[in-house]
């Protein structure tokens, strides 16, 4: 269960992005969330995973408070959660081969042995070939990066993914292979996602049920 | 950008081979040759002790600019070591550290330089430690605000949420960002802290003037001039001017290539 | 089209990159089309399969190890043969019309929208005096549907709409006979792809000027374009009318056909594999690794029938079989 209530959150100084939202998702419940861009859907998805603290409102994760974000945040917690942002170019370390891209997760935390055989199912489940893994990202295109970012953020086996417009830059059949190799992943692990969006045909098709972002700050206004 | 290039291998050339090459002695007194005006046998003449100014110069480079790699690299380190933790850490301590640097850049760096080496006994050390404790503050802005502009990217969120420590997240991914930036500010600042150097030693307060340091030769030069001799002074003064401008050159040329990234990419 | 005098004409277009090592990378090859005044033609497929070189090549922003090859006619003028100074007076801005991918970075982020538009009606036409210099802007402002209110403001004060219609005030001030739209719509929310798209076919449809829109945003391509020329690993693979194409007897490439089923409002299902390496092609038809219509027949290059390229396009019979 991931609770997110009364959220309001936003950098610095300014005016915050997100004010008073509320959404919860069910285990292994996907849920859309649909919004124009520059709405802030973005911001409550790093809060949701970990990634930005609130500047009020309590996030819940099966029952239990969160009371620290990013490294305030225990490893076990953060990794809980995969994410996969809009930008491929942006949300990978120019320096490193996908290879290593993919398996930096594992070595973060220690667990290089299982690099090897994970590294091979998951370029098997994203649709990466070998001698596109020994590549650094400038020599792949959008499409196949995006893949290897969704092989990072699954490759902890996280209990709940975020998908932050995971598919906007791509076009229509790597889209479909993307949304396919998610929910091949919800199918065999029972993990819950979040996807957020702008496009409602889209998030339609892929999840249990779409919100809008509208009707989610005005629940946590009203009460 | 050639010309900087030739320039600067010609310096290169001429520091290192030099010296273990042409068996003579820079210090080799001749009183009965002093202030000899260029001539085939002394092509820069000679100074007010009758030592050849050609060789002298050959030596004072060397020193400048073992002096100059040596301050720059120490102030990179500096700077960088500084700027990274200020960027990387955010809050009270990029807040006191940054505090930091804009106290020490509030005194004018020769000034301080100065206090610096007016505490040691004059050598090539002194000379290195003020120039490198003045020289690392752009550094340190500039490696910050690399720091920063790297750290709200979302590959570091991705490194976050797959476990990675603060310390990993600095230096895995955003260390190696801010490197050819630090780089790239080491070679422009050699130039630089050979100026301040030679300004040092000009004011006497910088090598031991037995040394032959580009800014000693044109401080012993200054009572010849007065007297109407030209090449103790023009000589050591080309000497700085054309490798640091070469060095600088370079530098800008470089920069050229890693700012705009990639933009000659191909266009798939 | 039956339009005798096509605007843009496209004749054995190809593009090669030269590559260090001497490798050859083939990012367009033998491309053939024409767009007339008043028609619309979408340029679709993936994103690497060769159509932002195809658009740079019109444009002669080809980079310095590229070859270009054929012919591309606007008016008299070869725009593959012309020089860079031809390109720079009197093509872009005057002959095409360019609408950029992402408008806040095409607009000057320091000056105004009207600043800018006013410099484009200077450089772009023979408008002179303040005061109608003025005038003309504010027109140009009002085509693109663009408020005259906010002619004041800088790019970064503008909605992703406005900015986007700034841009599109900017392409039309030449009064170009062409109009090149490059992703017009990426990272636009649904709501704004609509109506970006429909102000172009605004345009469009005075009659005035031909546009070619590269996009592979298949729901933007259905709304504007009569016609969809579909590029894959460089090649125009199918180039057909777009009522068919998006209609029910549907596209007649294998291609085609399966971008169209990986829409989430069709079968929402990925072509199976990616698509190659532009400097790597298999021998034959780039697209039989991936196709399930393969055979071997394959193996030898395809040529182009009927505006499609394809050994075993689909036939209307075999729709209703």
């Amino acid at each position: 269960m991931l609770e997110l209530h009364d959220i309001t959150a936003g950098y610095g100084s300014g005016a915050p992005v997100v004010r008073n939202a509320t959404l919860a998702l069910a285990p292994g419940e996907s849920v859309g969330l649909l919004g124009p861009s520059g709405c802030g859907k973005s911001t409550l998805a790093r809060v949701a995973a970990l990634l930005h603290r609130p500047d009020s409102g309590t996030v819940t994760l099966d029952g239990e408070p969160v009371r620290g974000w990013r490294y305030r945040a225990s490893r076990s917690r953060r990794t809980a959660f995969g994410v996969v942002f809009q930008q491929p170019r942006l949300s990978a370390d120019p320096r490193l081969r996908l290879t290593d891209l993919i398996a930096e997760p594992l070595r973060a935390t220690g667990r290089r042995h299982e690099i090897a055989p994970r590294l091979t199912e998951l370029a098997a489940s994203v649709g990466l070939t070998p001698d596109l893994l020994n590549r650094r990202p400038h020599e792949v295109s959008d499409g196949q990066l995006q893949r290897a970012c969704l092989a990072r953020a699954l490759v902890l086996r996280p209990r709940w993914l975020i998908c932050d417009e995971m598919t906007a830059m791509l076009d229509a059949s790597t889209t479909a292979a993307l949304v396919a190799a998610v929910e091949d992943y919800r199918t065999a692990t029972g993990a819950g996602l979040l996807a957020v969006g702008h496009d409602q045909v889209l998030l339609d098709r892929w999840c249990d049920r779409t919100v809008r972002w509208a009707s989610l700050t005005a629940a946590g206004a009203g009460k | 950008m050639r010309i900087s290039l030739a320039l600067v291998g010609v310096t290169a050339l001429a520091v290192l081979l030099v010296p273990p090459l042409v068996r003579l002695d820079q210090q080799a007194v001749d009183l009965g040759a002093k202030l000899l005006s260029p001539s085939w046998s002394h092509p820069f003449g000679t100074d007010d002790l009758g030592r050849d100014l050609l060789l002298r110069c050959v030596y004072g480079l060397r020193v400048s600019l073992l002096v100059g790699v040596a301050a720059a690299l120490a102030a990179t380190v500096i700077g960088t070591a500084v700027g990274a933790t200020a960027g990387a850490l955010g809050g009270w301590a990029d807040r006191a550290l940054m505090r930091v640097v804009d106290t020490v850049s509030s005194v004018p760096h020769l000034l301080l330089g100065i206090f610096i080496v007016a505490v040691f006994r004059p050598g090539v050390w002194p000379v290195v430690v003020s120039v490198a404790l003045t020289h690392w503050l752009s550094t340190a802005r500039i490696v910050r605000a690399e720091v920063l502009s790297l750290r709200s990217r979302p590959y570091i969120d991705a490194a976050v949420s797959g476990g990675a420590s603060r310390w990993r997240v600095a230096v895995r991914h955003l260390l190696p960002g801010v490197l050819p930036q630090a780089a790239l500010a080491a070679v422009l600042m050699v130039p630089h802290a050979m100026w301040h150097e030679s300004a040092l030693s000009f004011l006497g307060l910088g090598l031991p003037t037995h040394m032959a340091s580009l800014g000693n030769l044109i401080q012993s030069a200054r009572g010849s001039l007065l007297a109407g001799q030209w090449w103790p002074t023009l000589f050591p003064g080309l000497f700085i001017i054309v490798p640091t401008l070469a060095i600088a050159g370079l530098a800008g040329a470089w920069r050229e290539r890693i700012n705009p990234r990639r933009r000659s990419e191909l266009m798939l | 089209m039956t339009d005798p005098t096509p605007v843009l004409s496209v004749r054995g277009l190809s593009v090669r990159f030269l590559m260090p090592g001497g490798r050859r990378v083939a990012a367009v090859t033998d491309a053939y089309f024409d767009v007339a005044a008043g028609e619309c033609l979408a340029l679709i497929g993936e994103s690497g399969c060769g159509k932002s070189v195809l658009a740079s090549a019109l444009l002669g922003l080809l980079p310095a190890n590229a070859q270009g090859a054929g012919e591309a006619r606007l008016g008299d003028l070869d725009l593959l043969a012309a020089d860079e100074r031809t390109m720079a007076r009197t093509v872009r801005g005057r002959l095409i019309g360019l609408i950029p991918q992402s408008p806040a970075a095409h607009l000057t982020p320091v000056r105004t929208v009207r600043s800018q538009l006013e410099e484009a009606v200077k450089a772009l036409t023979d408008i002179r005096g303040r005061a109608a210099l003025r005038s003309a802007a504010e027109a140009a402002a009002d085509r693109a549907a663009f408020p005259v209110g906010h002619l004041d403001r800088h790019p970064h004060e503008l909605s992703g709409g406005l900015a986007q219609r700034a841009a599109t005030a900017l392409a039309l001030v030449g009064d170009a006979p062409l109009l090149l739209a490059d992703e017009p719509t990426t990272g636009l929310d649904r709501d704004l792809v609509d109506h970006t798209v429909d102000e172009l076919r605004r345009h469009v449809d005075t009659g005035r000027c031909a546009l070619l829109m590269i996009t592979h945003d298949l729901a933007a391509a259905e709304r504007i374009a009569d016609r969809v020329a579909v590029m894959y690993a460089g090649q125009i693979v199918e180039l057909t009318d777009a009522t068919a194409f998006f209609g029910t007897s549907g596209p007649r490439h294998p291609y085609s056909r399966g971008l169209l089923q990986a829409l989430p409002d069709r079968a929402f299902a990925p072509i199976p594999g990616m698509p190659p390496e532009l400097g790597d092609l298999p021998e034959g038809c780039a697209f039989a690794p991936r196709c399930e219509r393969a055979t071997a027949a394959c193996t030898a290059l395809p040529q182009s029938a009927d505006g499609i390229v394809c050994h075993h396009p689909h036939v209307p019979e075999d729709l209703r079989a």
